[in-house]
């Protein structure tokens, strides 16, 4: 589903964030980025919803070559892709359900499916009862749930989070880990990049670890 | 483009115009004087033009026919001026209309007993004021014309002024509309500026540079328009008043009709919301490029 081929990225200051990567993901899989800052996971991450392009190599994204695609096609990229983030990034002035809403609104879905659709996704993350709440009566677990919930209501292929659960306590942190994990059940792509240790230990999924923008470990099941 | 997401455009423009209303104001201000001041320069270039137009088209060319000229000869030369593309009136004055005239301009009795010493001439007028000096040149190289006359020199002189009116006008024109493109592109950047996160997160999840990019573009129209409509106002207004103040003090000058200048002024509305349109769509370039 996502296919790199000795994909390099050299930023403009000369800076080697990504050197010769060669992977593969695989529909329905989980998959851990580990590696120190500067190793090179936000690239990755930047790389495959095209916010940067290599400087060599090629990406395939569902077979598509992202690589090459036409500056107005990058949306319709983004559809197919859910992306979370450490720092949230929800609309204050909207509400839970708005922000999940406005999702949809961007790929002017009908407002009927809308309606019927962002509800069963805010149940999913659990938070039917925070509907009418803005972001900053939420608490961080809960405002991480909300951009979950954003993510996921598009129906995209994968969900890429990049630290997802780096402004969160332990226990925060393993629900959030628990409801990524419920999602991957359900047959959608994760792809995680994280430094949280103890639960890539605990979890034993496929663990991708970068240095140095190398990569130097892929392994199943693997731990930090 | 669905109802839906138009009218989302229209929200969000003008919840975003309220949102920052010192800044509305404050670009509004900006398009209006800068239209204003726009439009005091093309009041005044269209009536220069109009005044120059004016004093052009009364520049008149006076050939004289030479003496004992048989019947024949006289129609062949009118047949030969009439043909000319460029003439657009034409009149004979034979010898006896001319002395007439002369007599009422200079009183007849003084003329008592003169013999007639005016010769036939021709009076003609060009469709367009330029060709005034080559048509001349042509008429007085025909058979049987003693002389042209046509205000030679004050024609060319006339020609070079309202020449160089029109470039400096169209150049300062010019300007005034970079300068209002300038000031809107400034005011939308800072809206722009203050919404980059929700820009961001816009693209993220997928929407289009298009989509992204209406409601500023409506905004920026917006502010185009109520800019322009103020302008508008100003305008109409005060040249009613200059208009009237000329007319009254100097009514040897012709100016531009009230009417003929209000028909003008609709095309401020399209030029401010061209303008503001123009000026988002700068301000909008760099944060697209997520």
């Amino acid at each position: 589903m996502i296919e790199m081929y000795n994909v390099t990225k050299i930023y403009s200051g000369g800076h080697i964030a990504l050197q010769d990567i060669t992977v593969k993901i695989q529909k329905g899989e989980f998959v851990f980025i580990v590696g120190p800052s500067g190793a090179g996971k936000s690239t990755f991450i930047k790389l495959l919803i095209r916010e940067e392009v290599p400087t060599n190599g090629q990406i395939f994204f569902n077979g598509k070559n992202i690589t090459r695609m036409k500056h107005s096609q990058v949306p319709f990229l983004r559809r197919r892709i859910g992306v979370v983030f450490q720092d949230f990034r929800l609309l204050p002035q909207k509400t839970v359900y708005e922000n999940v809403a406005f999702a949809m609104e961007v790929i002017e879905a009908p407002l009927r499916e809308i309606k019927k659709r962002v509800p069963k996704v805010l149940e999913m993350v659990g938070l039917s009862h925070k509907i009418n709440a803005k972001p900053h009566e939420l608490s961080g677990g809960e405002q991480q749930r909300v951009s979950l919930a954003r993510a996921l209501v598009n129906n995209p292929d994968v969900i890429i989070a990049d630290e997802p659960t780096g402004n969160l306590d332990p226990d925060t942190s393993w629900e959030i880990m628990k409801l990524l994990n419920e999602i991957n059940m359900n047959g959608t792509t994760l792809i995680v990049a994280t430094h949280a240790k103890d639960i890539v230990n605990a979890m034993r999924k496929r663990v991708l670890q970068l240095d140095s923008g190398k990569l130097v470990r892929d392994e199943e099941r693997g731990v930090y | 483009m669905k109802l839906r997401t138009l009218k989302y455009f229209f929200k969000e423009a003008l919840q975003s115009l309220f949102r920052n209303s010192w800044m509305s104001v404050a670009s509004i201000g900006a398009v209006a004087s800068a239209l204003i001041i726009l439009g005091a320069f093309l009041m005044l270039a269209i009536n220069v033009d109009y005044i120059a137009k004016d004093v052009e088209s009364q520049v008149e060319i006076t050939a004289y026919l030479k003496d004992g000229l048989n019947q024949l000869q006289v129609d062949f030369l009118k047949k030969q001026i009439q043909n000319m593309e460029e003439v657009s009136e034409f009149k004979f004055v034979s010898k006896e209309e001319a002395f007439e005239e002369f007599k009422k301009q200079v009183g007849p009795e003084l003329l008592e007993g003169i013999e007639n010493p005016l010769p036939n001439s021709f009076r003609i007028k060009v469709k367009t004021p330029k060709d005034v000096v080559s048509v001349a040149e042509k008429i007085k190289a025909l058979q049987g014309i003693e002389e042209v006359k046509y205000g030679k020199g004050i024609v060319e002189k006339l020609f070079k002024i309202t020449y160089w009116m029109r470039v400096i006008g169209i150049a300062v024109m010019l300007a005034f509309a970079a300068l209002s493109v300038f000031i809107i592109s400034n005011t939308i950047r800072i809206t722009v500026f203050a919404r980059r996160r929700e820009i961001q997160i816009m693209k993220f999840i997928g929407a289009t540079d298009w989509f992204v990019r209406w409601p500023f573009f409506i905004e920026g129209m917006i502010l185009g328009l109520i800019g322009s409509i103020i302008a508008i106002l100003i305008l109409a207004v005060s040249y009613n008043y200059f208009y009237n103040t000329i007319k009254f003090n100097l009514p040897m000058i012709s100016l531009v009709p009230v009417q003929l200048f209000y028909s003008y002024l609709p095309y401020f509305g399209l030029m401010g919301m061209f303008l503001g349109a123009l000026g988002s769509g700068f301000s909008l370039k760099r944060f697209l490029k997520v």
